[in-house]
């Protein structure tokens, strides 16, 4: 032993107060509004804290597509023209070109979306179109139109096939189906049922500022896996919760009849795509949003039979969010022009210049998107546990701990018998759980059921590898010197470090596999009191057990290497 | 009083020969396999599965009716099971799944006749999907584990001894599920996994002891078989502790399910783990030794007559 050094001026001790302190202050103080407070920073789950949880699936595909380009603008065109002649000419990367038996105008191809188009006239009538556009946005469109909803692409690195997210429930099969007409396919092995994480984030985003402003409590809302958010609703019950999360808020678009008059014309759910705010045209801001096919031929049956088309001034649209006005304006003169022709599904609403139209443009994208979430969401899991009995639930648990603690401590004290080894194991258990705490505290975990189970199953592991170190230092029956002392604590180590690392690998596929919040937690609170245990509170045991015992300085000790 | 008597161990370990050992582990080893391939033939499934794997609601609740009356009370619900919960007034109603608007009518008829509701509802197509998650993590961490075993020891009979005697304490763990009626829940997944990497700690302690250290094989193996059974006594205790609080079983203590599944499961699991590591696991260790000694002696004894030469 070294003499000079008393065991806690050792390193590995002053580790452990220290990591003992700063849990304790982790748990205890706050730092708000410039002042510390004293107080629990614990924060529980529902299931102790009362309240209810909705675990929803995010309903999307993510895929990559094969079809042909050509097929895509010869069917789109001859359902839009009612021609059954367009005829394809050309197909390369960057355009379409192609005939129709029909006259038609370069501003009615321009307004289906298929691509900006250079016109010309053919002969017997017809018209020769070539769109500048290309395979994969057309491939996009087509899915968009087909299936009515709106479909992300997202382009791969230079050279590799761009993947397609489908922003509503589909099937392999069914997109197959889909396809077949266009001759294409869903290329193999790509298909996934889920939404990409940037999608995942912004709906759990939009969910949130949706749900706050109506909850008397911080609603958290935690991804899991790519395609599932699990939503914690403290103090609400779960009809209430189902109410506020899974119904949208209803958009409405309604058209001015006469003076107060208006009438109906479309839900948000025909609203498919909603842009960003942008500046258009001179200084104004505005929000593009697409209408499906229903939704255009409702609007354009609307206009015209109001005479909006011929009068826009008289006949304002206007947008209402769960019954409240929330934007109006005329048509605009070219798209009402361009509406008597055809039905219109990309619009523009403009809002006004300056910080006020930026303002107002961004207000109303949220309005416009808050009828409809990016992608729909499905309750798959939910639960309700009543404030009281989350009550008596935390109770029983502090019980729990508290008679598995003095369980323990009779075990190890009529196995020991000395203060000077039970004292120092069950301080050091009992530190772990400080640290532990301490630690869910600063990576924000929260304490539910789970985690505490797993707390209380990972004190009894570290009791086990106090009781190894003990046990390899006492071979013999007392201290032995510094060197033999030093090569048994790397002996117990070694089997704790072995032990450790069973543990953690049984627990990694909680964490990567299963898409359960409860599971995950358990699985977290474990692995890291594991690590606490084996890197901190370990370690300096074996210190303290060398400081605390009295060494024999008569006895023959024999080193076993 | 003495936790654990060490003339007792010694006798023990002195007096039984491997394949006396080897006798009762093999046979709960069967029986446990036996069970779970008859749960299978009669479920579908090694261990019965709860509302989270099949999918359905459970609503808990005070009430001092009788199960019969409310199962009357609720049979236009699908599915409806009720059972007492725990002791006094607390009582489950499970049902199948439903749809939306009927499982509304459900909680609000629930809610509004009884107090303390608490709810749990899983969906068909996610609870399907959570179970087979399940039992491929079951399958990943015991992989997992095997090959952090066989990388620690890279020597076959130690480790496929340790393997094997894991393997053991989960099959008997999960064969005592069924035989207790606890279904299959989120609880019970978490406390296999825990077992898992658990159940091979005091393996682990007999393994090294036994293999890496000097000394006469009987003592070495006493020794470890003190250090080990009492870690397993304390880790027993205080999953007694958790049990005992959340089984429901005792006045004044409501049921905690997931706290009590995984109190269940590992108590069995490490009662499977005493006798698993003290008789299986040292039976094939000593058989190994015993092997390699002899082995070992043949090679020896031709070297050390060249070297005293």
């Amino acid at each position: 032993m070294n003499e000079e050094e008393p065991f806690y001026h050792n390193w590995r001790v002053l580790l452990l107060v220290f990591a003992i302190l700063g849990s304790i202050a982790a748990i205890t103080v706050s730092y708000s509004n410039g002042q510390f407070n004293i107080g629990s920073n614990l924060k529980y789950g529902l299931d102790l804290d009362g309240g209810s949880w909705l675990q929803v699936q995010l309903q999307g595909a993510v895929t990559q597509i094969d079809a042909d380009p050509g097929k895509i603008v010869q069917i789109g065109f001859s359902k839009l023209l009612d021609d059954p002649n367009v005829k394809i000419e050309e197909v390369s990367a960057g355009s379409v070109s192609f005939m129709t038996s029909k006259a038609t105008t370069q501003k009615t191809i321009d307004s289906f979306g298929f691509g900006t188009s250079t016109v010309s006239s053919a002969p017997d009538g017809g018209t020769r179109v070539k769109l500048q556009t290309n395979k994969y946005f057309l491939i996009q469109k087509y899915l968009r139109d087909s299936l009515n909803a709106d479909v992300k692409l997202i382009l791969g690195s230079p050279g590799r096939p761009p993947t397609y997210e489908i922003r509503k429930a589909v099937t392999e099969d069914s997109l197959n189906d889909i396809l077949k007409p266009v001759d294409g396919k869903v290329l193999p092995k790509t298909f996934e049922e889920r939404v990409t994480p940037e999608t995942r984030d912004e709906t759990a985003k939009r969910l949130a500022d949706k749900l706050n402003p109506i909850s008397f409590k911080q609603i958290t809302i935690t991804p899991i896996g790519d395609n599932y958010l699990l939503i914690d609703l403290p103090g609400v019950s779960i009809e209430e919760a189902r109410k506020l999360s899974l119904t949208p808020g209803k958009f409405e678009i309604r058209i001015q009849v006469k003076g107060n008059e208006t009438d109906h014309v479309l839900y948000g759910d025909q609203i498919v795509g909603v842009g960003v705010p942008q500046k258009e045209k001179g200084d104004a801001w505005g929000v593009s949003f697409e209408l499906n096919d229903e939704g255009a031929k409702a609007l354009r049956d609307a206009a015209i039979q109001y005479g909006a088309v011929t009068n826009p001034g008289a006949h304002y649209l206007s947008m209402y969010l769960d019954d409240k006005l929330v934007f109006d304006a005329p048509l605009a003169s070219d798209l009402a022009k361009n509406i008597q022709n055809i039905p219109v599904k990309n619009m523009v609403a403009t809002t006004g210049a300056g910080n006020v139209g930026q303002e107002k443009a961004k207000e109303l994208q949220l309005h416009l998107r808050a009828g409809a979430l990016p992608v729909h969401v499905k309750e798959v899991g939910s639960g309700e546990v009543p404030a009281p009995l989350g009550q008596k639930f935390k109770e029983q648990v502090a019980i729990a701990g508290l008679i598995a603690l003095i369980l323990v401590a009779i075990v190890v004290a009529l196995r020991y018998k000395q203060p000077n080894i039970v004292i120092p194991m069950l301080s050091t258990s009992f530190s772990e759980v400080i640290i532990i705490l301490g630690f869910a505290v600063l990576f924000g975990l929260q304490l539910d059921l789970a985690t505490i189970a797993g707390i209380i199953a990972v004190i009894g592991t570290g009791v086990d590898h106090l009781i190894i170190i003990t046990d390899e230092v006492l071979a013999g029956g007392a201290l032995p010197p510094d060197k033999v002392y030093k090569s048994r604590i790397s002996k117990a180590f070694a089997i704790i470090f072995a032990a450790a690392a069973t543990v953690l690998v049984a627990m990694l596929p909680l964490i990567l596999f299963m898409d359960s919040n409860a599971l995950r937690g358990f699985a977290e609170i474990t692995i890291a009191g594991v690590l606490i245990g084996v890197f901190i509170a370990r370690p300096a045991y074996a210190v303290i057990i060398q400081g605390m015992l009295v060494e024999e300085p008569d006895r023959k000790f024999v080193d076993e290497d | 009083m003495n936790l654990i008597n060490e003339k007792v161990i010694e006798t023990y370990v002195k007096n039984f020969t491997f394949k006396q050992m080897l006798i009762l582990p093999a046979i709960l080893l069967l029986l446990s396999l036996s069970i779970l391939v008859y749960t299978t033939i009669t479920t579908g499934a090694p261990v019965e599965l709860g509302m989270e794997f099949k999918g359905g609601t459970a609503i808990i609740f005070d009430s001092a009716k009788t199960p019969d009356q409310l199962k009357e009370e609720y049979q236009k619900y699908p599915g409806v099971e009720v059972r007492q919960y725990s002791v006094g007034d607390r009582k489950i109603l499970e049902f199948s799944p439903m749809d939306p608007s009927l499982k509304d009518e459900l909680v609000n008829k629930v809610k509004s006749e009884f107090t303390n509701v608490e709810i749990r509802d899983m969906g068909e197509q996610f609870s399907k999907s959570l179970q087979r998650q399940a039992l491929r993590a079951i399958v990943i961490s015991f992989v997992f584990m095997a090959i952090v075993i066989f990388i620690i020891y890279r020597t076959f009979v130690p480790s496929i001894a340790v393997v094997i005697s894991a393997f053991a304490d989960i099959a008997f763990a999960a064969a005592m599920t069924d035989v207790f009626g606890i279904y299959l829940s989120l609880g019970t997944v978490a406390a296999l996994l825990m077992l898992i990497g658990y159940s091979v700690d005091t393996d682990i302690l007999l393994t090294t002891r036994l293999l890496r250290r000097k000394g006469d094989l009987i003592t070495k193996t006493k020794d470890a078989m003190v250090t080990g059974l009492t870690m397993t006594t304390t880790a027993l205790a205080a999953l007694v502790a958790m049990f005992f609080v959340s089984s429901g079983l005792v006045t004044s203590f409501t049921r905690i399910d997931i706290i009590r599944d995984i109190s269940v499961v590992l108590i069995f699991g490490l009662i499977a783990d005493m006798i698993n590591t003290w008789m299986t696991n040292v039976g094939i260790l000593r058989w190994y030794i015993g092997k390699t000694q002899q082995a070992e002696k043949r090679i020896e004894k031709p070297k050390k007559k060249g070297q005293r030469a």
